[in-house]
């Protein structure tokens, strides 16, 4: 806009004025007369008083102007001030910064995974690594130490560990916590005995990879573990359609063991239950160690007392050893 | 003689202006400015709530164009804040500081 907004000055220019004014005038009558067009179509129309209802309702909906308070009467920064206390770690977190805290404080957040990986691939050597706060609360009931033996994690990040975990399979991830030994090829399985304590934490189906004297395990449970995945017999081939079993039994892990060893399943189960399983296992052992979706691992039967159920279906605590069965035979 | 020449002169002057704003769509750039500005500045809610109150008066049925005019114009010729009018007046100055001979 121009400093001054002289009107044109001289003769001609009072005439230009004059003229100036007048098409000014002409505008603003013209947006007059448009206004009482519309207004009359809205009455004729019948919705020109449609924005009125009875007084009570109008006052009901009147604009606040009080200080403090939005239009609406809503008090806008009411919560600023307020403290929580966080239901995890007692403390007092401030409202807005609560959520981003609730994140870190259960470990459920997406960051939160990451930094618990990290932290743990870091510390691990060092210290127990007790499951912080950020692990699920299943992992927490682990008596694995997260002795996360560097192996390239997949970056699975913790979230869809555990989750996988949940699921009782933990079949092709190596978390940073542990190995899975469903994935391990017999040998390998051998190798990692040899130099790791190898007890398998009923939660998540891991190895434990710390060392042979890991305080967290006792030498009963490494023996146990060593049997069930190396012993003298080849386990019982699961049944492919998941029959599944509760117990484990060790001792008479047999044919499971057995089967473990060599790489064609013609294992013959002691138990004739498992026949068929180790059939169909022999046929479906291939050489892959990834993916291998929901074995049923369940060698049916097997020697009577091998009731190998790796509840790779369902999630079941197990108490010993979990079942590997036909786990290896998609190992090559 | 020379009154009416004079005159002539100007209406044609006035005439050429007029038409020279339509022609080259200024004038209605100019309306649609200044509805525009009315509406922001409160100009239209309050002509409006005029024109409820006319309404009232003269009832609903019965209410006619001429007089809302008769009611409106002058009114909202008078509450044309000054902002909208030196903006209008501006604009329309140098339409004519380009265009007029």
């Amino acid at each position: 806009m121009k400093m001054e907004d002289m009107p044109l000055s001289g003769p001609d220019n009072t005439r230009l004025e004059a003229l100036a004014h007048d098409i000014y005038s002409e505008l603003v009558e013209d947006a007059c007369l448009g206004l009482c067009f519309e207004v009359h179509r809205a009455v004729k129309q019948g919705y020109f008083f449609l924005d009125e209802t009875d007084q009570e309702s109008m006052k009901e909906f009147e604009i606040v102007d009080q200080p403090g308070v939005d239009i609406f009467g809503q008090v806008y920064n009411q919560w600023k001030n307020k403290e929580c206390e966080c239901p995890n770690c007692k403390r007092l977190i401030a409202a807005s910064r609560f959520a981003p805290h609730l994140e870190k404080c259960l470990g459920m957040g997406r960051n939160s995974s990451r930094i618990a990986n990290r932290r743990l691939a870091s510390s691990n050597n060092m210290s127990k690594s007790e499951s912080d706060q950020e692990d699920n609360d299943d992992l927490n009931d682990n008596d694995w130490s997260y002795g996360a033996e560097k192996k390239s994690d997949q970056n699975s990040p913790r979230r869809s560990k555990s989750l996988k975990h949940k699921n009782g399979e933990s079949i092709w991830y190596n978390y940073n916590t542990g190995i899975s030994y469903e994935t391990l090829g017999p040998d390998e399985v051998r190798s990692l005995l040899t130099t790791q304590c190898g007890v398998i934490s009923e939660h998540t189906k891991k190895m434990c990879t710390r060392s042979q004297r890991c305080p967290q395990h006792t030498d009963e449970q490494r023996r146990a573990v060593r049997l069930f995945l190396l012993g003298p017999s080849a386990p019982t081939l699961p049944d492919a359609d998941a029959v599944e079993t509760d117990s484990f039994d060790i001792p008479d892990a047999q044919p499971l063991m057995s089967r473990l060893q060599w790489e064609d399943s013609d294992i013959s189960p002691t138990d004739s239950a498992s026949s068929k399983a180790s059939t169909n296992h022999s046929d479906s052992r291939k050489p892959k160690k990834k993916k291998k979706p929901s074995l049923p691992l369940n060698s049916g039967g097997s020697s009577s007392q091998s009731n190998i159920s790796i509840s790779t279906k369902k999630k079941r605590p197990k108490l010993s050893a979990p079942p590997i069965s036909s786990i290896y035979d998609d190992l090559a | 003689q020379v009154k009416s020449k004079i005159m002539s002169r100007e209406s044609r002057m006035r005439a050429t202006i007029n038409q020279k704003l339509t022609e080259m769509g200024e004038r209605e750039r100019l309306k649609e400015i200044l509805r525009a500005r009315l509406t922001e500045c409160g100009w239209k809610d309050q002509m409006k709530a005029h024109c409820k109150e006319v309404i009232k008066e003269k009832g609903l049925e019965h209410v006619t164009v001429d007089d809302l005019v008769v009611e409106i114009t002058p009114k909202g010729r008078a509450l044309v804040p000054d902002s909208v009018k030196k903006d209008l007046l501006h604009r329309i100055r140098g339409f004519l500081a380009q265009h007029a001979t």
